[in-house]
């Protein structure tokens, strides 16, 4: 009779036991009185408009939740480091970040940056959320790092497919910047055209301190290109097309979302722009919807520079943050699960899903710029999205 | 073959205008200035501002660019050269290496990181002969980089004022023991030498594109044109930074456009090596 009374109560004591720590467990973890996010990205330097871009969109967006009250009523601290132009001033000030503690940090879209930066925030064992584009980054094996912009392993596939299948083009002429972003894109792209049997009539690069493209732009010309494949940076993209323009060359010209930035559009005249073709991240510049059209005002009215494609991607990731931390709190390992578990989050622009490596986006967009304006041809997923 | 050679003059004449700055300087108190590629970007974005952003005559924008130069010549003169006056020269030479780097970054404070073009103050079709383009802009710089040559040639030797700048450079202390203003004469230099790479970055910033980091390299080239064409040296400069223009484009074009940088510090290496005066520098000897 003891026995089973005391075995009856144990058991109880048990179940009771078991209720409270299962409601433990989904407690969310508190938060301090400031949540602390750290941000590490080119300021100064050559890569300054990127980096200023790529912050102005984490911002943003921290300063719209923080003037509505908040993650659960905590704002959030942004502490931003400059990296300059190199890997070594990359790392030194994402190892600033850390020792402020940080509950997330967000490398930039430099991919040298983020491989010098990865080893440093896996000890800190910290959320790293990246937009750098080379497709190796996500191939490092952390686990703490996830990239919430589309990379180049993805557009080295399409811009080529859609060249040789859509615009019927099998002579193109390659142009990339000498860097880890435009050589890694270059060579991608090769690969690409000789899966699709086309060889490209001259691959050629430029310095990206380079101001005259001309020889390069030439030697396309006099090797009989039909097209070219141009991968580069806003500034650099828009000296190309101008001098091709310049030189009368006139070639159907696709590249990356570089093509259809506001800041090369800025840049050229109306006949210089058109007809180009752009594959990549997605702008805000050609959406319907006119909140987002707002956005992009608003964002450029407050700094002056015109919000992209990583704009677009960081302001996105502080509010898929904002969302993980109001489910799951401010637990490192419990957001980094979260946003391992991401499936179909609806940003601004693009939904995102996470992939086991830690790519969390597979959408693209195909634009066509109509003189000056870019339109959007059509939003194209990834395989298997 | 024809196109080549066309651009490759042009982007030489920009070199070759930068290191006719350089010159200047060097001419009177035998220091490199290592941001003279700086002064040509303020130059630009000083261009821009009064062109672009205060919607200013093109001809007024130019004037107030160059009065602007002049003077941001002499305060950097003030602020790098005149406190190490008497220092080992390296010390001043570090020096407008690192104000190189503060200007840029002042530019990004104040212009951001957006780049910018500013229109070219000539306009019209370009010119075509069997296939070779010549636009307007590229003739302006030619003409342009003709006349300062000139100038900076009657200037150096057929003015007193000239002969007093080399006087300087020679020996500073007897060039004060005979009464030669050598405040005012040094002042003069360093605002010509801002105001040339003032005009280097008003002609180069319609043919590219102005942004704060674009002096880096071009301040560089400059400085290679004069190892090539010998330092101090006025047909040294203009026939060096032609030479480089060319060395440059025909490499890109001919062996690989990956090592365009490289052929620049390969010709400078060589110059060093086996003709340390360069083209035109004269021999000197130094009494021991």
């Amino acid at each position: 009779m003891y026995r089973k009374t005391f075995f009856i109560t144990g058991t109880a004591i048990a179940c009771l036991f078991a209720s409270l720590i299962g409601e433990a467990k989904a407690e969310p973890a508190a938060c301090p009185a400031e949540i602390p996010f750290g941000l590490t990205t080119a300021l100064t330097g050559n890569l300054a408009l990127l980096g200023t871009q790529a912050r102005n969109g984490a911002e943003f967006a921290v300063d719209e939740i923080n003037a509505a009250g908040g993650i659960s009523g905590k704002k959030i601290a942004l502490k931003a480091e400059d990296t300059g132009a190199s890997s070594t001033d990359a790392l030194n000030a994402m190892n600033r970040v850390i020792e402020s503690k940080p509950l997330i940090v967000f490398g930039s879209m430099i991919s040298p940056h983020v491989f010098a930066q990865t080893e440093s925030v896996n000890k800190s064992e910290t959320p790293f959320l990246v937009g750098a584009t080379n497709a190796k980054v996500t191939a490092q094996g952390s686990k703490w790092l996830f990239r919430t912009h589309v990379h180049d392993g993805q557009l080295a596939d399409l811009i080529p497919e859609y060249l040789v299948k859509t615009l019927a083009k099998a002579k193109p002429g390659i142009m990339a910047v000498a860097d880890d972003y435009g050589l890694g894109a270059s060579k991608g792209i090769q690969v690409a055209l000789a899966k699709l049997n086309v060889t490209p009539v001259a691959v050629t690069s430029y310095a990206p301190s380079d101001k005259d493209m001309s020889a390069q732009l030439l030697e396309i010309k006099d090797k009989g290109a039909d097209s070219l494949i141009l991968f580069g940076r806003p500034a650099d993209v828009a000296l190309v097309m101008k001098q091709m323009s310049e030189l009368g060359i006139k070639l159907t010209t696709i590249g990356n979302s570089s093509m259809v930035a506001q800041t090369t559009l800025n840049n050229l005249s109306a006949a210089d722009a058109d007809g180009s073709i752009a594959i990549g991240g997605m702008i805000p510049q050609t959406s319907a919807d006119p909140k987002i059209t707002d956005w992009a005002k608003r964002v450029q009215d407050k700094y002056k520079v015109p919000a992209d494609n990583f704009t677009v991607s960081y302001y996105d990731t502080v509010y898929m943050l904002k969302a993980i931390i109001e489910k799951v709190g401010c637990d490192k390992p419990a957001i980094r699960d979260a946003l391992a578990a991401t499936k179909d989050w609806k940003g601004l622009l693009i939904n995102y899903q996470a992939d086991a490596p830690g790519d969390l986006a597979h959408t693209l967009g195909i634009y066509r710029n109509k003189g000056k304006t870019p339109e959007l041809i059509g939003p194209i997923k990834e395989a298997g999205y | 073959m024809g196109q080549l050679v066309v651009n490759g003059l042009a982007l030489g004449s920009i070199y070759a205008l930068v290191a006719l700055g350089l010159l200047l300087i060097f001419n009177t108190v035998q220091i490199v200035n290592f941001a003279q590629g700086q002064l040509l970007m303020l130059g630009a974005f000083i261009g821009i501002s009064g062109a672009v952003t205060h919607e200013l005559p093109i001809a007024l924008a130019w004037l107030a660019t160059i009065v602007a130069m002049a003077l941001i010549g002499v305060v950097f003169m003030l602020l790098v050269y005149f406190p190490l006056r008497g220092r080992p020269a390296f010390l001043v030479i570090l020096t407008t290496i690192a104000m190189g780097i503060v200007l840029e970054n002042l530019a990004l404070i104040i212009w951001g990181p957006l780049p910018v073009s500013l229109p070219s103050p000539v306009r019209g079709p370009p010119l075509r002969f069997s296939g070779v383009v010549i636009s307007m802009h590229q003739l302006m710089i030619f003409g342009t980089l003709a006349v300062i040559l000139l100038l900076q040639y009657l200037l150096l030797t057929k003015t007193r004022f000239g002969i007093l700048m080399q006087a300087t450079a020679q020996d500073l202390h007897t060039a004060r023991l005979v009464g030669i203003p050598i405040n005012r004469t040094i002042a003069v230099a360093f605002a010509l030498g801002a105001v040339l790479s003032g005009i280097a970055g008003l002609l180069v910033a319609p043919l590219f594109l102005a942004e704060p980091t674009m002096g880096g390299s071009l301040g560089l080239k400059g400085f290679i044109v004069s190892v090539i064409g010998g330092f101090g040296n006025l047909p040294g400069a203009v026939i060096g930074g032609m030479l480089l223009g060319l060395i440059e484009t025909f490499g890109a074009r001919y062996i690989s456009s990956d090592f365009r940088d490289a052929y620049a510090f390969i010709v400078m290496i060589a110059f060093l090596t086996a003709w340390p005066r360069g083209l035109f520098g004269e021999k000197t000897s130094e009494k021991v």
